[in-house]
């Protein structure tokens, strides 16, 4: 990238012809990410967050790390995925069984979660990858919903009652904390990582035309592959560390629509197909959902919903894509330039 | 100089629409192949078997010695075949030099760095140098059909594949269009080309195949197959400007 910007206005100003965009990366940004997440382990570590805000930061930490997984599928790949809760109720399970029934550690639990994730992830791909679009958006819908009626009646789980996560010694909300952190700061820099890679340079163009992109070479399968099985087990481990924060587990919440319902909303309203989308929208999902608890049930979703259909009206791009557009600058992005 | 491509008895359609019946023709190396026929004949099916984006029920394609047949797209994008699309298919989110670009280093096998380069060379011949940056899906139709081409030449191809880029140019286009083909053969390249406009196909090609219901009808020198009256029977009805 020769081009990055902040101090060399002039020379994109050369290069452009349409409005250059400037971009935010190289030095400068890695030293404010990093000032970020150094400030943020301080605050866990030195305790002084109260537990509450721990609590809704892990919790943002969390979404962070699923609405990424999920924007990296559909927004950078095409892939639009209705089941992620799949390996999110796969891993809250591995976590519950593995602490309560057989006694092991919750690190045991999220070994165990991403593992089975991978092979279902792989067994998965060769099924879905038939096909496209909406059907293959629904066919994982189906998949997690096979997966929930199984659980509900399957004995070894206590069937539709659920179980309760066992660690002993239970880890406190600042230690949950430090995990989540890691997780999503990993997360993230897997995300932004892959886009830079060569993979990642043709995920764009699968998204934008698949036949074309295998005519200039572009190996669909593995590529969709790759970010697939990423995904799975990104979204497995942040379940298994909602669950551990969480406690107890049953079959309808781990295998629930809600969650891809709270992925899309947090990509939708920050912005999809970029990389602080899915940041500022698990941001502004929490304190909303904070916000919300205190209306009557139900009523949550329908301000949501209202929230992402107004966001969808009036900034069609998501709150950050908008500005990004606008403001015609763009915040870590995989973009490739001339250099001329 | 040897045989670069061989359709043998080639069958292939849509779902089961079967498009190409028992289409056989060979290409030499270093030739430019002209194929023409009505609409609707085949031809751009012919390209789609080519390139993998629809697999035949009969027949054998070997490229360079290599039965391709049923081999995947991409793949045979990384043997040398590039091909430009009829109807432009940019990624539309991406920046000219990005469409190029993804060509250069997952066709060509290039590092982003190498590919760079060869990025910037086809969008210099193709015109195209100085919309480098611009977002492929604002761009006019005709710079879409350059970026078509600019696209096939980034995966560094043996065998480019041209399909009706001439289509809808003024005349001075077309010959910028069959100025460009004349280099790329002096080059090396082999080019099978797909096109309506007469001009181009009788003073640009080495041989001339003419297709007709998915088969080929006729194969020779250019100007024995414009004069054929198979040929002529077959455009019978058809306007003249297509
Ligand atoms: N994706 C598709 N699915 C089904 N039928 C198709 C598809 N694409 C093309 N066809 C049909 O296949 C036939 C051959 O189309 P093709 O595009 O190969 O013709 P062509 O010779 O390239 O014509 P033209 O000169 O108009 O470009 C046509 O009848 C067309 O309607
Ligand atoms: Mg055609």
């Amino acid at each position: 990238m020769k081009i990055p910007v902040l101090l060399d206005r002039k020379k994109t100003k050369a290069a452009s012809s349409g409005g250059q965009v400037r971009v935010l990366d190289g030095v400068p940004m890695l030293a404010a990410c990093v000032a970020i997440a150094a400030a943020l382990y301080i605050f866990g570590l030195t305790g002084v967050l109260s537990s509450n805000i721990q609590r809704y930061l892990l919790k943002i930490f969390l979404y962070c790390t699923l609405s990424s997984m999920w924007n990296l599928m559909s927004g950078y790949t095409g892939m639009t995925s209705l089941g992620q809760q799949t390996y999110i109720g796969l891993a809250g399970y591995s976590l519950t069984v593995m602490t309560a029934t057989y006694a092991m550690s919750y690190w045991v639990g999220f070994l165990v979660g991403a593992v089975i994730s991978t092979i279902v992830s792989l067994i998965l791909a060769i099924i879905l990858f038939r096909m496209r679009g909406m059907y293959f958006a629904v066919a994982t819908w189906v998949v997690a919903e096979a997966l929930r009626t199984f659980f509900t009646s399957w004995k070894f789980v206590k069937k539709g009652a659920g179980m309760t996560v066992a660690a002993r010694p239970y880890p406190s909300t600042s230690t949950i904390y430090i995990i989540a952190l890691t997780l999503c700061i990993i997360a993230l820099a897997v995300v932004y990582f892959l886009l830079k890679s060569r993979v990642g340079l043709g995920l764009t163009a699968m998204r934008d035309d698949p036949d074309a992109a295998s005519s200039v070479g572009v190996d669909i399968f593995k590529s969709k592959l790759l970010v697939y099985v990423v995904s799975a087990i990104f979204t497995a481990l942040a379940g298994g560390i909602f669950y551990l924060n969480k406690g107890s587990i049953y079959p309808a919440g781990g295998f629930g629509i809600s969650w891809t319902v709270s992925m899309v909303f947090i990509v939708i309203i920050g912005g999809i197909g970029t990389m602080g989308g899915p940041v500022l929208g698990s941001i502004l999902y929490v304190i909303f959902e904070e916000q919300l608890a205190k209306l009557p049930g139900g009523w949550t979703n329908i301000v949501l919903g209202l929230i992402a259909i107004l966001v969808i009206l009036f900034l069609p791009d998501g709150i950050l894509g908008t500005l990004q557009k606008k403001l015609r600058f763009e915040i870590l992005s995989q973009k490739r330039f001339s250099g001329e | 100089m040897g045989t670069k491509l061989v359709f043998s008895n080639v069958s292939a359609g849509y779902g089961r629409i079967q498009i190409l019946s028992d289409l056989s023709f060979e290409v030499q190396e270093g030739e430019v192949f002209g194929v023409i026929g009505p609409n609707g004949c085949g031809k751009t099916t012919m390209f789609n078997a080519l390139i993998g984006l629809i697999i035949p029920s009969k027949g054998e394609i070997i490229f360079d010695g290599h039965n391709i047949t049923k081999m995947a797209a991409n793949a045979r994008c990384r043997l040398g075949i590039g091909r430009t699309y009829q109807v432009p298919r940019p990624f539309e989110g991406m920046s000219v030099f990005e469409n190029v670009l993804v060509a250069a280093v997952h066709g060509a096998g290039h590092s982003e760095k190498e590919g760079r380069r060869v990025a910037l060379d086809a969008l210099k011949l193709t015109g195209l140098y100085d919309k480098r940056e611009v977002r492929a899906g604002e761009l006019t139709l005709l710079d879409r059909k350059r970026l078509e081409i600019a696209r096939a030449l980034g995966t560094e191809p043996k065998l480019l594949l041209l399909d009706e880029v001439a289509a809808g140019l003024t005349e001075a286009e077309v010959k910028d269009v069959m100025k460009m083909v004349a280099d790329l053969k002096a080059a090396g390249y082999t080019i099978i080309w797909i096109e309506h406009v007469i001009e181009t196909m009788v003073n640009s090609t080495d041989t001339l195949m003419c297709m007709a219901e998915g088969r080929n009808l006729l194969v020779g020198k250019p100007l024995d197959v414009m004069n054929s009256k198979l040929v002529e029977e077959v455009y019978l009805g058809v306007p003249e400007d297509e």
